[in-house]
């Protein structure tokens, strides 16, 4: 190496002199630029042929001596078209035209790259440069809207993992893409690790023709990420970003005040015979709201730096970033997520034919959390907590910094005192990359050999120290003097986890071309890959001083019985070992054809099935390359279709487990017995079955799409219909009640469909020398159907004490829907009770549930289809604009059809409510609306059962990122050796423009959990400046 | 040159290959899992799966329920028409084949049979002392298990040979009731072959008890003769009945010397899941049976007043029968007798009788843990009391009738009853036999055998109400087992 950077300092030197000592040669001049006219600056400028060369400076001027045979110059720049051009007297313009959103660009695909005219399959594609002016914290936050066919649930969690769905909701066993960061196979959890600004491009691979050479991991779609690396003889380039930000709430829910909270009370104790809770409601005011006392401004900054170069043998890219991001929850103390990165891409060529790779990146986030989107969430208690609480403990002689209510004497409590008593924290370091060899066989014939790893390590703690929420609440483990009451105990939890994973691959792709148009590329290889995972975890009780300074279990002192101390690991592994091969061909550029097959073995599949073989096809068409095609507005068409088959391999590894529980909970396998007096004795039996059949889920797809160019190449449309059948998910046979009671195996039973259609369409113009414009719209929908689980059914998530489920994922349904009662109006009157389905506890005011099945009386059965938290269709709309220096940003996520379930009411006599209630029903004919009940301590209608009464249309248009930055681009800058100073203001989230009532209707949560609303922690605003900088 | 680099490429490329399909392959012992693989290689692992199929008998609480609330000892009771809807529908002979308790009885059983069967197929695995003694066990609990199927539903699946595997779904059709009968009699006399006389182990099947069940098998297939044979044994065995009736049913009369059989129940390992409430080590039928929100000093706890005593029941005692208050608590009678405890308690809410089941009421002290779910009483399920009635029935009922040893046999237990020997029988024959048949309601009343009692005698018409003759003699087979494993319903249902 060291060899390989003098001879490019040699190189350079002899360049320099080379003016000098070729006077007497033809001098050439000129100046380089981009369309726009901007001047480039390190152009390289070489005389073809040979070695003489020079770049151009700050101004884009070069001027070189060349022989007087010397004719073409070679005009090469980064992120640009090379260009060759004849050598012409007098000072030459060269402009070079971006690479960027260019036909002959080149993309990632597995195991290789492809020229995106090439391709028969459906990708999307999100540039690096586009993730730069987002500055996300997570890298699927970039891919929300930009990528057609791909639906991100943003997560308002610092830090925390959004819902990724490509092309709908195939399985209920999860919904998570691989992601292949530079051909290493990591999963979606691993991508909070990579700081997006070292992110070169993503590929999403979503049709069959791209996933299939994936396998049985493809089944979900594919993220492939490239990484930014240094290019050879390129000069050193350092960029640093930075920014700060200040993120807030956008909104607040509309809870009662003090005095609108007591009325109620009132009125609903009275109205189930009790008495006036609060006799005298002057005085009340407005009392506390607690939302104003829980969310804080909070600040976000990140600042990176970057270099990137290379030499004749060695190329770098090295990045080293921060990330701290405070949450708007309770502010940066109880919850954030900071991240330090550092990133070095090096690639050397050890000989003239054999290349080394080694991508290195070391991520540590330390973060820290608080309780979330559940009912004992901080939100939930702030939503919930009695208004007339004073902020602080005004009761003299009493334990405790803040107030505490006489009225509710369970579950919710005070917000604050939640906050202060929220103890915990987590660090995660994580070392991943690649160590790869390419060897050049043949010319046209490139062996690689890879190892990608991935190694993560994590620990945490939490403390639950004593708490005070009151004398009478239950909740309280201190007495109102602050000492312990008896029996409870404060404790400390630690865990140790670590994951590793690496990915072992092997494979040749070979390039040939028959009778000059017949073009092939091919690969042929071979996978190995390993996942394992083992944690340790303990708890023990009695942390000294009742104090998270305190709190680890070597100074703990708890030794009861039970939980005094515990412990727990655990361990898993997968691995797979799998082939692959593909053909690419084309016939002149306008012809396309491509056929995949690959062949995986899992660790987890039955002993009768563990190879599975997946097949792919594709054919494409340039339509606009024949000869017969002849218009001036069209440029570009083609159309594709693909069919193929994919998998997923969420399945466990079945056996005959031995059980010799005493007991076991749920199920016929316990197997201890008593006898007399004696200590039960401990037995042992088969407790499950085995399944050798157990295989992989299996999708097939098919494809149809089109890529449309037109108008001078200023537009692009792209459009994709998909179909996806997917079968074998796995669900429990139905089987002989004589085989007993052992837990029975899963097989692959189940089937779903999902279909939809991706588009996106484009627009880039230069309309004036200054003025540049580019937008960029995104469609995607697609609608899922659950077709078969033998009578099998998975009820996911839900809400409440006790608790109430939601979601479902049922055959006839949509995944993840809502089940739950139809409301019909509020009865009026005693008589439309009498006429309606035997409701028996109803009374005027109450509602009136619909009879689904018509048996005359609403029960359990009546429960139906109340909503999809899922959208009908999602649409994302890009614009950028720029003018001189100045540029603007914005871009409009919007998501249609998705319902909201809101499950942050706790409905407690004594808890706060929701402001609706105002208009609750007060008598006949004073409204029949189902979502306003009467409201009544004693609700023996039960009102607050699962129904669409809660079920809100969250639907919404987000304005989620505005952006104006100015670019310096003086002389002066330049003589300092700084080629570039960009300055931005940019709004996060500026603006949502939604019906649903709560802080933000985009909850993620998989399959489950997405929709329901516990008082998820809402997207922050943020407000930020910020500055790029290239020397 | 170029071609052999390529060959050479593909080559390496293959060979490593070849070499790692062992990389796919699964062991569960890389998760630390315990599977049947490692099993049965110590005489331990023997002992242990011996245990195992005794815990099936544990969760079949549900069965001495039936036995009473089927016939005329006792009605459903429960909070409502809706609550406990499976003992409902068999009190009310509405009974159909989605019955929950009827379905447990049903898996319960066959989840016995099965870790039975296990143990069976692996018998020659292994070779240590005790081995023989230790099938004794198994093959007692397997005719068991098969015995309660039989006298509940008639025609059942019979296998023996393996526990099932899920390939084995759906295979077996309905084995005629004789062959089930002669699979028990087989299981119960290689049992008695091997079978000690005692164990240290209380509650552990001894020979006796597998004699007992055998001669209660034979019984029930109207085989006399076979049966006085096999009884005679256990009733000259070293039982004696306890002198106080009511001390059978304490907590210090269990696994007594009155004990022949006992499925064992403890509050020594606390189970808290309601979702699967009969299978921890409690007994949960104890907790149905209790008197609803009972307060006070009485020794006993609070239920949901399940399986009510009728007055049936309690007029069928005659004056002086100690067995009457053992048996019957009338609440109110007690109440009043006993101010002291200050009793207060809520009526049972449906089908109350006034009435409750002393035998095994919840008693306070005697459970632990969730209070519903632990209760420590064993059901006696064969008593040496049982056995003398049986002997007496089958020597009555001989091919050479013996009435003097069948007298001998049914006094003995009305001399504890009553104290005395002035209500001794001295009738022969059929007044006799009716005799025998009387005083088993009366000594095993509310212990779950009299609704199949009345069956096998044939008296079930005339005794029960709404009972239909040829149809509920035995119960309908789970409708989801009929749907599943395409078996034929039985007739009626």
């Amino acid at each position: 190496m060291k060899k390989a950077l003098k001879r490019t300092y040699i190189l350079s030197l002899f360049l320099m002199l080379s003016t000098l000592v070729w006077a007497q040669n033809k001098s050439i001049t000129g100046k380089v630029t981009d369309p726009s006219g901007v001047a480039l600056s390190k152009a390289s400028v070489f005389i073809k042929g040979t070695k003489l060369g020079t770049t151009t400076d700050e101004l884009g001027n070069f001027s070189l001596s060349a022989p007087a045979s010397a004719k073409t110059l070679v005009v090469s720049s980064l992120n640009f078209d090379t260009q060759e051009i004849s050598i012409s007297a007098g000072s030459m313009t060269i402009v070079l035209t971006s690479n960027e959103n260019k036909m002959d660009e080149i993309i990632v695909v597995g195991y290789g790259v492809q020229k995106v005219t090439k391709v028969s399959g459906a990708i999307a594609t999100v540039k690096g440069a586009d993730i730069e002016k987002l500055k996300p914290v997570r890298a699927e936050d970039a891919l929300q809207g930009r990528a057609s066919g791909v639906t991100v649930i943003s997560n308002g969690s610092p830090g925390a993992k959004p819902t990724v769905l490509i092309r709908g909701i195939p399985s209920y066993t999860g919904t998570d893409p691989v992601v292949v960061v530079d051909g290493s196979i990591q999963t979606l959890d691993d991508l909070n690790s990579i700081n997006p600004q070292d992110i070169e491009s993503i590929n999403v691979l979503k049709d069959a023709a791209t996933t299939a050479i994936y396998g049985v991991k493809g089944g979900n779609g594919v993220i492939v990420v490239a990484t930014k690396s240094g290019k050879k003889n390129q000069k050193n380039e350092f960029n640093y970003s930075g920014n700060y930000a200040v993120q807030q709430v956008l909104n607040q829910i509309g809870v009662l005040n003090a005095s609108e909270y007591a009325a109620i009370i009132n009125e609903g104790s009275v109205a189930s015979g009790g008495n006036l809770m609060f006799p005298n409601l002057s005085g009340l005011g407005v009392g506390t709201n607690w939302q104003d006392q829980i969310f804080k401004n909070a600040p976000i900054q990140s600042h990176n730096l970057t270099a990137r170069g290379g030499s004749e043998k060695m190329s770098y890219f090295l990045s080293g970033g921060y990330l701290g991001q405070d949450g708007i929850v309770g502010g940066g103390e109880k919850s954030y997520f900071n991240r330090v990165n550092g990133t070095a891409n090096l690639n050397f060529d050890l000989t003239n034919k054999l290349k080394f790779i080694a991508n290195t990146s070391y991520t540590n986030i330390k973060g820290a959390g608080i309780p979330e989107n559940a009912i004992n969430s901080v939100i939930s208690n702030a939503l919930n907590f009695d208004p007339t609480v004073s902020i602080l403990n005004n009761v003299p002689g009493t334990y405790g910094k803040y107030g505490t209510s006489q009225t509710i004497l369970s579950e919710i409590i005070n917000p604050l005192t939640q906050l202060q008593d929220s103890y915990n924290g987590s660090n995660t370091s994580k070392l991943f990359g690649k160590l790869e060899l390419q060897y050049d066989v043949l010319k046209n014939l490139k062996l690689t050999s890879r190892y990608g790893y991935t190694n993560t390590d994590v620990t945490g703690k939490s403390f639950m120290p004593l708490s005070y929420y009151g004398t009478a609440h239950i909740n309280s483990t201190l007495n109102a003097d602050g000492s312990a009451k008896v029996g409870s105990h404060n404790s400390v939890y630690e865990y140790k986890n670590n994951y590793f994973n690496y990915t072992f691959e092997t494979f040749g792709n070979y390039r040939f071309t028959v009778a000059e148009k017949h073009n092939f590329e091919t690969v042929l290889g071979f996978s190995m890959a390993r996942v394992t995972g083992n944690s340790l975890s303990g708890s023990r009780q009695d942390v000294p001083f009742n104090s998270w300074d305190f709190a680890d279990i070597s100074s703990a002192t708890g030794i009861a019985q039970t939980s005094g101390i515990d412990l727990g690991s655990y361990q898993y592994e997968r691995r797979n070992l799998s082939y692959f091969s593909r053909v690419d061909y084309d016939f002149n550029d306008t012809y396309l054809a491509s056929a995949t097959v690959r062949r995986d073995g899992s660790y987890a599949f039955g002993d009768n099935n563990k190879f599975a073989n997946f097949f792919s096809g594709s054919l494409g068409w340039v339509v606009s390359n024949e000869k017969f095609f002849k218009s001036d507005f069209v440029n570009y068409l083609k159309i594709r279709g693909s069919y193929g088959v994919t998998g997923n391999e969420n399945v466990n590894p079945q056996y005959q487990r031995i059980s010799t529980s005493i007991y076991s909970y749920g199920l016929g396998q316990n197997a201890g017995y008593t006898f007399g007096a004696e200590p039960t004795s401990i037995g042992a039996t088969i407790a499950s079955f085995k399944n050798d059949d157990l295989k992989w889920e299996q999708q097939a797809q098919l494809n149809a799409g089109f890529d449309l160019r037109f108008f001078k190449n200023k537009f692009s449309f792209s459009g994709d219909y998909f179909r996806k059948d997917i079968s074998g998910l796995l669900f429990t046979p139905t089987l002989s009640l004589y085989l007993g009671t052992a837990s029975l195996p899963t097989a692959n039973i189940g089937t779903t469909q999902t279909s939809g259609f991706d588009m996106n369409l484009g627009y880039t113009d230069q309309l004036t020398k200054n003025f540049k414009i580019s937008t960029n719209i995104t469609f995607t929908k697609a609608t899922n159907l659950v077709t078969e689980t033998n009578n099998g059914l998975i009820t996911g998530g839900g809400y409440g004490i006790p608790y109430q489920p939601v979601t479902r994922f049922e055959k006839g349904y949509a995944p993840g829907y809502f089940y739950g009662f139809k409301t019909d109006r509020l009865f009026q009157n005693q008589a439309e009770i009498s006429k309606a389905s035997s409701q028996p506890n109803a009374q005027p005011g109450d509602i009136r549930y619909v009879d689904i099945n018509g048996d005359g009386k609403i029960d359990g059965d009546d429960r139906t289809n109340i909503g999809n938290p899922f959208p009908d269709f999602t649409m994302g709309w890009g614009l950028t604009l720029e003018y001189k220096g100045f540029d603007l940003n914005t871009y409009v996520y919007s998501s249609v059809g998705n319902e909201v379930y809101r499950a942050y009411e706790r409905n407690l006599a004594m808890t706060n409510k929701y402001r609706g209630v105002l208009g609750r029903w007060v008598g006949e004919g004073s409204t029949n609306d189902a979502t306003n009940p009467r409201y009544t301590f004693i609700d023996a209608n039960n009102n607050t059962r699962v129904s669409d009464r809660y079920v809100e249309d969250g639907s919404f248009i987000k304005i989620k990122n505005l952006q104006l930055g100015y670019t310096f681009n003086s002389a002066k800058l330049k003589q300092k050796n700084i080629s570039g100073i960009r300055l931005y203001a940019q709004v996060k989230n500026a603006f949502t423009f939604t019906k649903y009532a709560g802080f933000d209707p985009e909850i993620s949560g998989g399959i489950f959990d997405t929709g329901i609303d516990r008082g998820a922690y809402p997207q922050a605003r943020s407000v930020a400046v910020g500055l790029d900088l290239k020397f | 040159m170029k071609y052999i680099k390529l060959i050479v490429c593909v080559a390496v490329l293959v060979f490593t290959n070849a070499a790692c399909t062992k990389f796919v392959e699964y062991n569960p012992q890389e998760d630390y899992q315990i599977t049947a693989n490692d099993y049965l290689k110590t005489s331990d692992d023997y002992s242990k799966m011996v245990i195992g199929v005794y815990s099936p008998l544990q969760w079949l609480y549900g069965n001495p329920l039936i036995g009473d609330i089927a016939s005329d000892n006792s009605v459903s009771g429960g909070e409502n028409a809706t609550d406990v809807i499976g003992l409902q529908q068999i009190d009310d002979y509405l009974a159909n084949s989605n019955n929950s308790y009827l379905t447990e009885a049903w898996k319960s059983c066959y989840e016995g049979i099965n870790r039975a069967n296990y143990l069976h197929e692996n018998k020659a695995k292994l070779d240590f002392t005790g081995k023989e003694a230790l099938y004794g066990e198994v093959y007692f609990l397997r005719a068991y298990y098969y015995f309660e199927l039989v006298r509940m539903f008639g025609d059942v699946p019979l296998f023996v040979e393996k526990r099932l595997s899920a390939s084995d779904s759906k295979k077996f059709p309905r084995t005629a009731k004789a062959a089930v009968y002669s699979q028990i009699e087989l299981d119960l006399n290689n049992a008695i072959k091997v079978l000690p006389v005692s164990n240290v182990q209380k509650g552990r099947v001894t020979r006796f008890a597998a004699q007992a069940l055998l001669g209660k098998a034979l019984l029930y297939q109207g085989k006399f003769d076979a049966a006085a044979a096999a009884l005679e044994t256990v009733a000259n065995g070293p039982f004696t009945l306890v002198s106080n009736f009511g001390d059978v049913f304490l907590q210090s009369g269990e696994n007594g010397t009155e004990s022949v059989f006992e499925i064992q129940y403890s509050n020594i390992s606390p189970f808290y899941d309601w979702s699967n409430p009969g299978r921890g080590q409690g007994n949960l039928a104890v907790q149905v049976c209790g008197i609803r929100n009972l307060t006070g000093s009485s020794p006993y706890g609070q239920g949901w007043s399940i399986n009510l005593p009728t007055s049936n029941l309690a007029s069928a005692y005659a004056a002086g029968d100690k067995r009457k208050d053992v048996t019957v608590l009338d609440i109110e009678a007690y109440k009043k007798a006993n101010p002291q405890f200050n009793i207060t308690y809520l009526v049972a809410p449906y089908k109350n009788t006034g009435l409750y089941n002393q035998k095994y009421l919840p008693r306070k002290g005697e459970t632990s843990g969730q209070v519903e779910l632990n209760y420590l009483n064993n059901f006696r399920t064969i008593r040496y009391a049982d056995v003398l009635l049986m002997a007496a029935e089958a020597n009555n009922r001989a091919t050479v009738p013996n009435d003097a040893k069948a007298q001998g046999y049914l006094n003995k237990v009305r001399e504890r009853a009553f104290g005395n020997k002035l209500n001794n029988i001295t009738s022969t024959g059929a007044t006799l036999k009716q005799a025998i048949w009387d005083e088993r309601r009366l000594e095993l009343a509310m212990e779950g055998d009299r609704f199949f009692d009345l069956v096998r005698t044939g008296l079930a018409a005339t005794k029960i109400t709404n009972f239909k003759a040829n149809k509920n003699e035995v119960f309908p087979i789970p409708q989801q087992e009929v749907d599943i494993s395409g078996l034929t319903q039985n007739l009626g249902y």
